[in-house]
């Protein structure tokens, strides 16, 4: 007990001082609250508002089931997707046959950065050397490792391998060896098995954090480029993750069309 | 100790030691064979990988095998990495034959002729010792 | 003074682990603890390192009752020796379905418990499932609502975690045989940190449309020694041909197309 209370004294103490200093910075920028181990808390059930840029990250207008969107590409300005000419057409080829070819018809995993933009919600949990993201989206889950430098060598994933480091209260996150099956839209924007993409975290205010994506890849784009969207939090009561078993749902799909 | 003598027991399983539907369906555990032959393809996926390889029978002919494998993620963690098998590569293959009598095998084994290496390892992580606090 | 006060208890808000802004709004109905829950975080194995087969057969897996025999209704006996003989093509793991509480817990590959204040949450390499337990006292979801995974809420009786999950539909077995159960099933499961490296698991199950009364498994858990050991992704219905076989056999088509 008397230990608990030395612990509280000394918690006081030093966040009385940290206030302090913060109180002069919260007049610029937020400042998020820190986990136990001192990470800036980016826990919680976040979501995209946006339902755009799940069907097409670049500029377009509604279609049948599809709402208009204004794109989510911040750079370059014009925000359409650098694709050099030959992957312009495998684009285009791609979209003609969208509703059949896009992997999420298949129930394939959507690989990063399109998990984070689908209209489902995830969950966001931090301990000392992991930053876990929970997707709700068929159970994906991807384990950001801060304690691993490198990427991993001989071996390929859906949703690439994660590596995380801080830079000031941004989670900067390194994911390499994709392979070449995702897309990034419903729209057919595609990338090959060179794809590298750098995300940033921010928490900017308690229910914001400010998500940006860098994409790289020298086969299919003639120069890096990078979205960017608010992520909102969650604060019905009791919010939790559910379900989205997209397999089991389209083989009763499929059983119901024999009927 | 525990860790080590359940290795053991699983390398000394007359059936593979992943046993599920899967193997039961496809696979008969009382026809063991080994195949040897050169690496055509291989199919780096879950839940199960597959390596094709050609086997020269000994009347000449060449027949194309598919051997199924446990998921790439023990694959790695065994130390067969996704270009650890090249085309042409020579593969001696240990397991048990197909129900249906197609050259299919499941693998319990995989050794890389020219180094003799062994790289399918069924091996599960070790645990930490009881007693140790 | 009073602003000086007023500094030091906003800087305890902020600095508290226990406070972060997320979980501010559930600090109100947060059940009391006097002592700090043991931290069950980690990596763990089982001791089916090939899975669960045959619930029954499993050595030392149910234990009450003494027989080693799932309670099963009169009516219903017979069918777990039918889903064995004519039905392994609706075995959930062929599906790339989730294995279901407590069956999850005896799945290959081991799994790891991430634990913050407000939940525990499990994820597994095999499917690449999670389960995400909050011990927050809240509520259960609705009954209409049918998760895989099921509904699971925690709560800690002192160095145990008791967890009571409802809301499972009946798609999921209880091992890989053909052993099932209803979308009654309600399972409490309890987590005990017998030493540092060990956690004792047991789970009561009951669902009265399939079984006359409750029974008991029990497993034990050793912490993975490897100390950079890390979970991989595992994608199931991107490369899964075995689907494919079963449905052929079965004079169907399928679904899922292996790549």
């Amino acid at each position: 007990m008397k230990r608990a209370l030395a612990g509280w004294v000394v918690t006081i103490v030093v966040a009385a001082a940290t206030v302090i200093a913060a109180g002069a910075q919260s007049r610029q920028s937020y400042a998020p609250p820190k986990t136990a181990d001192g990470q800036p808390d980016l826990q919680g059930i976040w979501q995209v508002l946006n339902t755009s840029a799940a069907w097409n990250l670049e500029p377009h207008t509604a279609s049948w089931g599809v709402p208009a969107g204004l794109g989510v590409i911040a750079d370059p300005p014009d925000r359409m997707i650098p694709y050099q000419p030959a992957a312009m057409a495998r684009k285009r080829e791609n979209f003609q046959n969208r509703d059949a070819a896009d992997p999420l018809a298949k129930c394939y995993k959507p690989g990063v950065p399109r998990l984070t933009y689908l209209p489902f919600p995830f969950q966001i949990v931090q301990s000392p050397q992991l930053v876990t993201i929970f997707y709700e989206y068929i159970h994906n889950y991807r384990t950001i490792h801060l304690n691993r430098a490198t990427h991993l060598e001989g071996i390929d994933f859906w949703n690439g391998d994660s590596i995380g480091h801080w830079e000031g209260n941004t989670l900067v996150v390194d994911v390499a060896n994709f392979n070449d099956e995702t897309w990034f839209d419903r729209a057919g924007n595609f990338h090959s098995d060179a794809l590298h993409v750098v995300e940033r975290y921010t928490r900017t205010d308690a229910n914001t954090i400010t998500y940006e994506a860098a994409i790289e890849d020298p086969k299919v784009f003639t120069r890096p480029w990078k979205m960017s969207l608010p992520l909102v939090l969650h604060r019905e009561p009791n919010f939790r993750l559910l379900e989205y078993e997209c397999q089991a749902y389209a083989e009763d799909a499929a059983k119901e069309s024999k009927k | 100790m525990r860790a080590f003598l359940v290795a053991i027991g699983m390398l000394l399983a007359a059936g593979p030691a992943v046993a599920h539907h899967s193997f039961t369906a496809e696979f008969d555990a009382s026809k063991p064979l080994t195949q040897k032959g050169k690496v055509t393809r291989m199919d780096w996926v879950n839940p199960h990988s597959w390596v094709h390889f050609d086997v020269t029978t000994a009347d000449g002919k060449v027949v194309n095998w598919g051997a199924e494998t446990p998921p790439t993620n023990v694959l790695f963690r065994g130390g067969w990495k996704k270009d650890s098998l090249k085309i042409g590569d020579e593969i001696q293959v240990q397991g048990f034959a197909a129900k249906d009598g197609s050259p299919t095998m499941w693998a319990s084994s995989v050794i890389l002729v020219s180094s003799g290496q062994r790289i399918l390892q069924m091996t599960p992580p070790a645990v930490v010792k009881e007693g140790n606090p | 003074m009073k602003h000086a006060m007023a500094m030091v208890s906003l800087a305890a808000v902020l600095v508290h682990p226990q406070l972060s802004s997320a979980a501010q709004a559930g600090q109100a109905r947060r059940t009391t603890q006097t002592a700090q829950p043991p931290d069950l975080s980690g990596y763990w194995l089982g001791s089916y390192c090939v899975g669960l087969q045959n619930i029954e057969t499993a050595k030392g897996v149910i234990v009450e009752p003494a027989s080693g025999k799932i309670p099963y209704r009169p009516e219903m006996a017979a069918k777990a020796k039918d889903n064995t003989a004519n039905h392994m093509a609706d075995e959930p793991e062929l599906h790339c379905f989730m294995s279901g509480v407590p069956h999850v817990m005896y799945v290959q590959f081991g799994f790891q418990i991430i634990q913050s204040r407000q939940s525990v949450a499990m994820a597994w390499d095999f499917m690449n499932a999670y389960r995400i337990i909050p011990t927050d006292g809240r509520p259960h979801i609705p009954a209409a609502i049918k998760l895989f995974q099921g509904d699971s809420v925690g709560r800690w009786e002192g160095t145990t975690l008791v967890v009571d999950t409802t809301n499972q539909n009946d798609r999921t077995w209880l091992d890989t045989t053909g052993n099932f159960h209803s979308d009654a099933i309600h399972v409490v499961e309890r987590f005990t940190l017998a030493d540092a490296n060990t956690i004792r698991y047991e789970a009561t199950i009951e669902d009265p449309n399939t079984f006359t009364g409750p029974w008991k498994v029990t497993e034990t858990f050793r912490r993975i020694a490897k100390p950079d050991y890390e979970q991989l992704e595992f994608a199931c219905v991107e490369g899964n041909r075995d689907l494919q076989h079963y449905t052929e056999q079965a004079g169907g088509t399928a679904k899922s197309q292996p790549r």
